[in-house]
């Protein structure tokens, strides 16, 4: 019986649901990305719209700049559904990140500097490829990791112990001087010199 | 393991982009380097959508702000106009900074604002630095200093953050490694040093530093360098 209620519960959630359920928002960006689901974004525009009409308002405290961040905000959902990442966080948050780079665009935009900021540098929210900068700072890059194994062999021993420690054993650099008794300024200038060699070896061999 | 992390409130400022420039790059970057506080960011960040957007119905305030506006018109526009084709932007970004031979791979913030880094200039004895442009009124520079070297006794005037990028140095008080931020206001007199290996910092400065020991003092021009 218990069973039955709970499951009636859940279909009345499921039918009625809107985008402040995260899944079902999830899923409606998912309709945009794959699809182009006119019914899936209008169904976003009518929730999300409103309510970051109030936010920049607030923030703006001008009609016309509210309405123009509301336009820029959506349009990217639009068109960029495809960049949003649901095992990275929910849809709201996606959008929620999406107006405050536009907002920190438009307030620098009215000022005319040279050199500023702009925020796709500071949080790349948007960029078609997003994961590899990211990831790579504390690996190098793939180029190097695909090619390591063959050219650590032209390493000097003490080099490929550290660089094979560090880049197949996954250790840090100070797991590495604590395992192998050395300094960690001595790990890393080994580190520094071995990348240094292996880029020459796979530059010469292209 | 980082031990210094910026505050609460920067990671919040940090997340509605309403730090200075140069600490939205200091921040930005110890928060590429520091798992801990990208779980921060992620959950201010929910936080604020959750403000944002969590209300099913719209309060009365809300609607009084909407009260001119026509969602219909501007959803018929959008979806009206013309697909945009995903550029590619599999931009090539230099990751990798070069200095005295040695190479320095920088974290996204960094390399993703590698065309704002200026010429390295040498300071005194072993010490490098190079300005970051970034706007603002604040100084964003980075400081290299090679092992064994001493920066002159000091205070500032203003508010100092420092984040090692790569590197060791102490001061009195501690020592601090990779993704350390320190975070120092004007009463705090220090004296960084490397001592068995080099560092290298990224300072975010809002007013020039005052030299107060003897001799540096007589350097005083010296602090000028930091701001040309
Ligand atoms: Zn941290």
């Amino acid at each position: 019986m218990q069973t039955v209620i709970e499951t009636k519960t859940k279909r009345n959630t499921m039918s009625s649901a809107q985008p402040d359920d995260p899944d079902h928002a999830a899923a409606l960006l998912a309709l945009v990305a794959t699809e182009r689901s006119r019914h899936a974004f209008s169904e976003l525009f009518r929730y999300f719209a409103p309510r970051l009409k109030a936010y920049a308002t607030r923030q703006f405290g001008n009609e016309q700049t509210a309405m123009d961040l509301v336009q820029e905000t959506m349009t990217n959902v639009w068109n960029k559904a495809h960049l949003f990442k649901p095992d990275r966080g929910s849809a709201s948050t996606w959008i929620f990140t999406i107006a405050r780079n536009i907002r920190f665009d438009f307030l620098r935009k009215n000022k005319h500097r040279q050199h500023d900021l702009s925020a796709d540098e500071l949080w790349p929210v948007l960029a078609e490829q997003n994961d590899s900068l990211d990831d790579d700072y504390a690996l190098d890059d793939d180029l190097l990791m695909q090619q390591l194994a063959v050219y650590c062999e032209e390493l000097p021993k003490a080099q490929r112990t550290v660089i094979e420690l560090i880049y197949v054993a996954g250790k840090s650099q100070q797991e590495v001087a604590d395992a192998l008794g050395i300094p960690l300024g001595t790990v890393k200038s080994r580190t520094r010199l071995a990348l240094q060699k292996l880029r020459e070896l796979i530059q010469s061999d292209d | 393991m980082i031990k210094f992390h910026p505050s609460e409130e920067h990671l919040f400022h940090y997340v509605t982009g309403d730090l200075t420039p140069a600490m939205l790059m200091m921040v930005g970057t110890h928060v590429d380097m520091c798992s801990q506080c990208q779980r921060n960011v992620q959950h201010i960040e929910e936080t604020m959508a959750q403000k944002l957007f969590g209300q099913r119905q719209l309060p009365e305030e809300f609607a009084a702000a909407n009260d001119s506006f026509d969602g219909d018109e501007m959803l018929a526009q959008i979806l009206a106009q013309p697909q945009q084709q995903p550029r590619d932007l599999s931009q090539q970004f230099a990751s990798e900074l070069v200095l005295e031979g040695k190479r320095f791979q920088l974290p996204g913030t960094l390399a993703r604002n590698h065309h704002r880094i200026g010429q390295w200039h040498k300071l005194l004895g072993q010490m490098w630095r190079a300005p970051v442009q970034v706007g603002g009124k604040d100084v964003l520079t980075f400081i290299y200093m090679a092992e064994n070297t001493r920066v002159p006794e000091h205070t500032h005037k203003g508010n100092e953050a420092t984040l090692v990028v790569n590197g060791v140095f102490n001061d009195e008080t501690s020592d601090y490694r990779d993704g350390d931020f320190v975070f120092l206001d004007g009463s705090v007199k220090h004296t960084p040093e490397t001592r068995h290996e080099d560092c290298l910092t990224l300072s975010a400065l809002d007013a020039p530093m005052h030299f107060t020991s003897g001799v540096s003092r007589l350097l005083n021009p010296f602090s000028s360098l930091f701001f040309k």
